[in-house]
């Protein structure tokens, strides 16, 4: 799949629709929270737990620069590259660097914990709440809720660190990280070695897909 | 909010020492709690209407969980619906005079409660008269008539909490 002009594939297509999908439906999400458009809260937020899902079935199956097994730092590497960033110096991580990359597993974990307390969250009324909150009590689905609301604070937290990293990479380093998460490519002369095969295989997106709409499922019946 | 609501009882808590200070040497008078007129003070008469709301929460989440249900306890259902009407009962005298945000309790009643009684009393009258034709309906057992008297309410809950509670 490299091309005539010699820039290799870093981010298989489905981890950047994965993100792009994710940026688009947490904005949607916060907006019809503050709203009260419950009920478009719950069927975004049932998307996002297939995409969720699909992520983390992707991290334990996808292509190298997704696989999480491959994305953890050693402590060494981190500080390395932070020796590196002080002192003016950027060398290009393939994939994640050693510590964008702990940002990126805050980010996945706050969302996993923003989406699973959603699920059972209920409102002091009684009237609103999440697909599985009637197998909670009252007590437990106002816990939920009010998880559900620390949570996303630091979701927004994390969000606004990982947009300006991004910033500090453009300005300070003259390097856009947002083109490959858009292309999915970087110039080959950008890495040392030669780059691992990054690409989606069929099978395997089928595989996570299927694991997503299962979890889906799951809820959508259970809830009842 | 809560870093300024904070801020705010220091000072107001500062100038009543201060005040209480001056004052003693004259009138030996010891500043208590607020008592109101139904003789609760304002900080009980707070957590009394708090921990009402939260059992008519407890029983809308009871009726909303059943209708959920692929078979639906009617039982429950009537059940919950008693208890809304009877947890509610009184609701009208709820919002003395003095149970504000000002009285320095926390509170999530605005202050727009007491600067619009009548168009408060008339919401509190809907949602009485919803809660009251809720509970005449359950012990029929028809749920779709159970279901519409549900929304009806649900909705004077609503309105009301949109004007006159602070944002979740």
């Amino acid at each position: 799949m490299t091309t005539g002009q010699a820039r290799v594939l870093v981010w298989d297509w489905t981890v950047r629709l994965f993100h792009w999908l994710t940026v688009l439906l947490v904005a949607s999400m916060w907006w019809t929270a503050e709203e009260g458009m419950m009920d478009w809260h719950r069927r975004i937020g049932m998307i996002l737990v297939g995409l969720i899902s699909y992520r983390i079935v992707w991290g334990l199956i996808g292509p190298p620069t997704a696989r999480f097994a491959r994305m953890v730092p050693t402590p060494q590497a981190a500080l390395a590259y932070l020796g590196d960033l002080r002192a003016g110096r950027h060398k290009v991580s393939l994939g994640h660097n050693p510590v964008g990359v702990l940002s990126v597993f805050a980010m996945l974990l706050a969302l996993t914990v923003q989406v699973s307390t959603g699920l059972f969250s209920v409102d002091v009324d009684g009237i609103e709440s999440g697909p599985l909150s009637r197998h909670v009590s009252f007590e437990t689905g106002r816990l939920f809720a009010e998880i559900h609301e620390t949570s996303f604070n630091i979701l927004l937290a994390l969000i606004v660190l990982h947009v300006l990293a991004i910033a500090t990479y453009l300005v300070f380093f003259k390097d856009n990280l947002v083109r490959p998460m858009v292309t999915g490519r970087r110039a080959s002369t950008d890495f040392d070695a030669s780059v691992a095969d990054n690409r989606a295989g069929l099978i395997r997106v089928v595989i996570a897909l299927a694991a997503a709409f299962a979890a889906m499922s799951a809820i959508w019946f259970a809830g009842g | 909010m809560n870093i300024r609501r904070t801020s705010i009882a220091i000072a107001l808590f500062a100038g009543a020492s201060l005040l209480g200070a001056c004052s003693k040497a004259a009138a030996p008078e010891t500043a208590g709690p607020v008592v109101l007129e139904n003789g609760l003070t304002a900080k009980e008469q707070i957590e009394t209407r708090q921990a009402q709301l939260k059992k008519m929460g407890k029983a809308f989440k009871a009726m909303n969980d059943e209708m959920k249900a692929e078979t639906p306890d009617v039982a429950a259902l009537q059940a919950a619906a008693a208890a809304l009407k009877l947890e509610s009962g009184g609701i009208e005298d709820w919002f003395p005079a003095g149970t504000g945000p000002d009285s320095g309790v926390k509170t999530e009643a605005l202050a727009a409660i007491w600067e619009n009684p009548a168009d408060f009393a008339e919401k509190l009258s809907d949602f009485r008269a919803a809660s009251d034709s809720l509970a005449e309906v359950a012990p029929g057992g028809d749920l779709a008539a159970i279901g519409d008297a549900m929304r009806v309410t649900g909705m004077s809950c609503k309105s009301c909490h949109d004007t006159y509670r602070e944002d979740d």
